[in-house]
C-alpha cells in the first residue's frame, strides 16, 4: 500500500552534505550557509561549528554553540507569564539604569560567558528592572537574548519557510509573491503531479520551485525566459529539491519559442576525416545533446495542451499571453501574478473582449499573521503592506454560432456543427450578455 | 481523480458554467437532458467535444461553457452539506502543512468535502487522506462523491467523532488539519497519529478567538511548538474603464470664457438700460435687431438675468453661445462632453484608462489558522532538563 512508501524524495527529510540550509538565529532573522561534510559553518556573530555535527540530523531543531560544539536544546513553549500589578508609572525616559559598561559586556564575553550569564547580570545590575510589568521584563529578556545568545534552529526547506525567507530577504526579486499570493497562485493552475505546465518566472524561480514541488517529480513544465542559456533560479538552491524532482524542467526562451523561428544551431556532426581529437568529439556530442533537447523541447512545447500557464514576468503580459496561451489546453487555467494592480486591470480590460478566456478576475491577496501568546495575543505590529495581485481565466474555445440568450436570432448554424475549436480573437459581447442576465 | 482525456465521454464528471455566480457539476450521461435558463441540452451533445467547449442551447438561444473539474471549481459547484473552505484558507493550509505528493494526512471534519479535493490532488494517487466525519448523512454523501470522483484509492473516510475516539491511527501523518468545534479535544489524538521520526504538523481552524485560545494552549500541553496564527483573505476587485480623467486647465479655461461672455451681457445690459430710459418706446425693435447681429439668443438673456450667479455647465455655454467663438467652444466642450455622455460600454477611441477597486462587499473573515509544529522527540542521550530556550521570535 501507498501510505507504507518513505519518502518520495522532493527532496530529504534530513540535513544532507552540500545542502544550502537556512538557520533561523537569535534576532528571527534567517540565513542560508552552505552545509557541507568535514567543513566549518559559520554563523557571523554566533560563531563556527563543525558541519558533520548537522549532516543527518532532522530539520527543525534548536542547538546552542558552545565551544564550537553544538548543544541540541528541546524546543521551546510558551511560558504563561503571571500578572503582577507592576506599571510603568515609575519608569521614566532617559534614566541612567543600566550601570554596566559596553566594555565590560564585551570582556565578559570574551571570557567565554554564557549569554545567560551576561543577561543574569545585567538584570541584576538594572536599576529599575524590579518596576517592570512582567510583560515588560519578558520583552527585555527577549531583547538581550536576541543580542547575545548563540541558540539557532535549522529550518524545513519548505516552500512555505523558502518563500518567507526571500519574502524578508528581498520580495523585489521575487516580484513581490508572498506565501499566500504563491499558494494561491498553484492551486488556481491545478498544480498536480502528472500535469504539463508552462510557466514564465521572472521572479528568481519562486513560482518553478512551487511547481516543481507540487510535480513531484511526473509531468512537464516549460519555462520561457529571456536568457539566451539556461535561466538560473537562484530560489531553487534552497528548497534542495532531488535531480528527480527537477526532471520535469526544460526551458526555452522568447527566441527559441516562437514557432516560426528556426534557431541557428552550429553543426553537431562532422565528416569523420575532420574529428581531429576526442575532445572534439566529446565537444560535438555535447552540442548535439543540447541541440537535441532545444529541439524535443520545441516539439513539447508546440504540441500544445498544457494544463496552465503561469506568469509572473516583468514584461508585458498581454503579450505572453497572445504567445503562449494557444499552447494552453481547453478549460486550462491562466494565472498571471503582478505586484501592480494597474498592470492586471489593463489586461483584465482585454481579455474581457475576448471570448477565449472565460471570466477573467483580479484579485489581490491578504494576509495578517497574529502573536498567539497566553494573554499577549494580538496581531503583529508590522505585517507586509502587499503580497501582489493575481489574474485568472480559464481558456475556452468559442463557439460562434452560439447565441446569448439575450441575443437577437441569428441563422441557424449549420447541422452538427456545435462547436469550433479555435480560438478567435475577436471582441464579442455576447459573452459578456449572458454573463450579466 | 477526474477525466484527463481531452475530450469529454459518457460517466464524465464535469463542470457547467452558466455564469460566474452558476456553476453545477454534472455526471454525463447518454439519454438524459440538461434543461436551465440558459437553454435546453442533451448530454449526448456533451460527449467527443473537448474540454473547455462553448456550446449553443438546442434552441438557439442560451450557451454554456462545459468544464474540466478540477477543486477549485467543485469548491465553487458542490452541494453545500456545512460551511467549506475556499481557496484562501485551501491554498495557505496546504502550504504551511508541506502539503505534497506522497504526503499521509488526516482531516476532519470532512463537511462537504471542499478542501478534501484539493488534498487530494496535491498528494495523487501515491498520498494517503484519511478523512474523519462524526455525521453519519455527511459521511455516507461524501464517500459517494469521493468513489465519483475517482478518489477512492486516494481518500479513506471514517465516519467516526475523533475528539472522543481519535483516528486509529499511530506515527502515520504528515499533518494534521482540524475543522472541528473543539478542536482542543483532538490535539492529543492528533500527536498519536502524527508520525514521531520526522517533523510534523497541525492546523486547526477555527471562526473565534475564544478557540484559538483553548487549542493555543491545548497545543502548547501537548508538545507542539512553533505554535503562530494567520488569518488570510482574498480581495476581490472589479475592473473598469474610465475615461481618462480631465485637467483642471480645461475647466479654467470654461470657466473663464463664461466670466467673460457674462461681462459683455452685463455691459449690454446696462447699455440697453440706458436706451430704454432715454427712448422706452422704441426698445424693443432695436433689441432684437442687435441680438440678430451679434448671434446672442434670448433664452441665454432671461437665463442670465434670471439667475445670474449660477455658473454654468457645459450643456448652456452649448446651447447658449453658439455664435462666433462656436468653433473654439467645440472643440474645447466636444472631448469632454462626449466623455461624459458615453457609457462605459461604448468603446471611445480617446483616453480611456482600466481602473480597478475592491468590490464594496467582501468577505471579511474566515477563519483563524492556528498552526503547530511537532519535532521529532529529543535523543534520549540528552538531559532534559536543559532550560527551554529557543530564538522563538516575539
Amino acid at each position: 500500500m501507498s501510505a507504507s512508501t518513505p519518502d518520495f524524495n522532493t527532496r530529504k527529510s534530513t540535513i544532507q552534505s552540500g545542502s544550502t540550509i537556512l538557520f533561523r538565529l537569535p534576532n528571527g532573522d534567517a540565513k542560508a550557509v552552505k552545509v557541507d561534510k568535514d567543513c566549518n559553518v559559520s554563523l557571523g556573530r554566533l560563531g563556527v561549528f563543525y558541519a558533520n555535527e548537522l549532516i543527518n540530523e532532522p530539520f527543525g531543531r534548536t542547538y546552542d554553540i558552545v565551544d564550537k560544539k553544538l548543544t541540541l536544546i528541546p524546543p521551546r513553549t510558551l511560558a504563561e507569564v503571571e500578572d503582577t500589578d507592576a506599571t510603568n508609572e515609575y519608569i521614566n525616559d532617559g534614566e541612567f539604569v543600566q550601570p554596566l559598561t559596553l566594555e565590560e559586556i564585551q570582556s565578559l564575553k570574551q571570557s567565554g560567558a554564557h549569554a545567560s550569564e551576561i543577561i543574569k547580570m545585567q538584570i541584576e545590575q538594572h536599576a529599575n528592572y524590579s518596576l517592570k510589568t512582567e510583560y515588560s521584563k519578558e520583552k527585555y529578556k527577549k531583547r538581550k537574548e536576541a543580542k547575545y545568545s548563540k541558540i539557532f534552529t535549522t529550518i524545513d526547506p519548505t516552500l512555505f519557510n523558502v518563500c518567507e525567507y526571500w519574502f524578508k530577504k528581498d520580495q523585489t526579486r521575487i516580484r513581490d509573491i508572498r506565501v499566500d499570493a504563491l499558494s494561491q497562485i498553484l492551486n488556481m493552475a491545478n498544480i498536480r503531479p502528472g500535469g504539463r505546465y508552462l510557466a514564465v518566472d521572472d521572479a528568481s524561480g519562486l513560482l518553478v520551485s512551487g511547481i516543481l514541488e507540487r510535480m513531484g517529480g511526473m509531468g512537464r513544465l516549460i519555462t520561457i525566459c529571456n536568457t539566451d542559456s539556461p535561466p538560473a533560479y537562484p530560489v531553487m538552491v534552497h528548497m534542495n529539491f532531488t535531480n528527480e524532482t527537477i526532471a520535469p524542467l526544460s526551458s526555452l526562451n522568447w527566441a527559441t519559442a516562437d514557432q516560426s523561428h528556426i534557431p541557428v544551431a552550429p553543426p553537431v556532426e562532422l565528416p569523420s576525416e575532420q574529428i581531429k581529437s576526442d575532445r572534439q568529439q566529446s565537444r560535438l556530442n555535447k552540442r548535439k545533446a543540447a541541440t537535441d533537447l532545444l529541439n524535443s523541447t520545441r516539439e513539447d512545447l508546440f504540441a500544445g495542451e498544457f494544463d496552465a500557464l503561469i506568469v509572473a514576468s516583468e514584461y508585458e503580459p498581454f503579450s505572453i499571453l497572445e504567445k503562449l496561451v494557444p499552447f494552453v489546453a481547453g478549460s486550462g487555467s491562466i494565472v498571471i501574478q503582478s505586484p501592480f494592480g494597474q498592470i492586471l486591470s489593463e489586461v483584465h480590460t482585454k481579455l474581457r473582449a475576448l471570448p477565449g478566456y472565460l471570466c477573467p478576475s483580479l484579485t489581490e491577496v491578504w494576509l495578517r499573521r497574529y502573536q498567539v501568546l497566553p494573554g499577549r495575543t494580538h496581531p503583529t505590529m508590522n505585517t507586509s503592506g502587499s503580497g501582489g495581485f493575481i489574474l485568472h481565466a480559464i481558456k475556452v474555445y468559442n463557439d460562434e454560432n452560439a447565441n446569448a440568450i439575450t441575443s437577437h436570432r441569428r441563422p441557424k448554424p449549420t447541422a452538427n456543427n456545435s462547436s469550433s475549436n479555435k480560438i478567435i480573437i475577436a471582441a464579442d459581447a455576447s459573452m459578456e450578455d449572458a454573463e450579466e442576465a | 481523480m477526474w477525466s484527463t482525456a481531452r475530450e469529454i465521454a459518457a460517466g464524465d464528471t464535469v463542470i457547467l458554467w452558466l455564469t460566474r455566480e452558476l456553476v453545477q457539476s454534472l455526471v454525463v450521461t447518454p439519454g438524459k437532458d440538461f434543461q436551465s435558463k440558459y437553454g435546453h441540452y442533451r448530454h449526448s451533445d456533451f460527449v467527443g467535444i473537448p474540454y473547455g467547449s462553448k456550446i449553443g442551447s438546442r434552441t438557439g438561444k442560451g450557451f454554456i461553457h462545459i468544464l474540466r473539474p478540477t477543486p477549485e471549481l467543485w469548491t465553487m459547484a458542490l452541494p453545500h452539506r456545512t460551511q467549506i473552505l475556499y481557496i484562501a484558507d485551501i491554498s495557505f493550509i496546504i502550504s504551511y502543512l508541506d502539503i505534497r505528493r506522497g504526503s499521509r494526512v488526516i482531516e476532519a471534519g470532512t463537511g462537504s468535502g471542499s478542501f478534501s479535493h484539493s488534498v487530494a490532488r496535491s498528494i495523487g494517487p501515491s498520498g494517503r487522506l484519511w478523512s474523519y466525519e462524526f455525521h453519519e448523512a455527511r459521511a455516507k454523501k461524501a464517500k459517494e462523491e469521493f468513489a465519483q470522483h475517482g478518489m477512492s484509492d486516494i481518500v479513506t473516510l471514517t465516519h467516526q467523532n475523533v475528539c472522543k475516539d481519535g483516528f486509529n491511527l499511530t506515527d502515520a501523518a504528515d499533518s494534521v488539519f482540524l475543522d472541528l468545534p473543539a478542536p482542543w479535544d483532538a490535539v492529543e489524538h492528533a500527536k498519536q497519529a502524527l508520525r514521531k521520526d520526522r517533523t510534523t504538523r497541525i492546523c486547526c481552524f477555527s471562526p473565534c478567538m475564544e478557540q484559538v485560545l483553548r487549542t493555543v494552549s491545548a497545543l502548547n500541553d501537548a508538545g507542539f511548538s512553533d505554535i503562530t496564527m494567520y488569518e488570510t483573505l482574498v480581495r476581490p476587485h472589479d475592473v473598469n474603464q474610465v475615461p481618462a480623467l480631465q485637467s483642471i486647465t480645461e475647466v479654467a479655461e470654461k470657466l473663464k470664457k463664461a466670466e467673460g461672455v457674462r461681462e459683455i451681457k452685463r455691459l449690454r445690459q446696462i447699455a440697453a438700460g440706458q436706451k430704454s430710459h432715454e427712448n422706452p418706446h422704441g426698445e424693443k425693435r432695436k433689441w432684437s435687431q442687435e441680438v440678430g447681429d451679434q448671434g446672442e439668443l434670448p433664452v441665454a438673456e432671461a437665463e442670465d438675468s434670471g439667475s445670474g450667479k449660477r455658473l454654468k455647465t457645459d450643456d448652456e455655454m452649448d446651447d447658449g453661445t453658439p455664435s462666433q467663438n462656436a468653433d473654439v467652444s467645440r472643440s474645447l466642450d466636444e472631448p469632454a462632453t462626449q466623455t461624459v455622455r458615453a457609457g462605459a460600454s461604448i468603446p471611445a477611441p480617446p483616453a480611456k484608462i482600466s481602473v480597478s477597486k475592491a468590490i464594496p462587499e467582501v468577505r471579511g473573515h474566515t477563519s483563524y489558522l492556528t498552526f503547530a509544529t511537532l519535532l521529532p522527540p529529543m535523543p534520549p542521550a540528552l538531559p532534559e532538563s536543559t532550560l527551554p530556550q529557543g530564538p522563538e521570535t516575539t
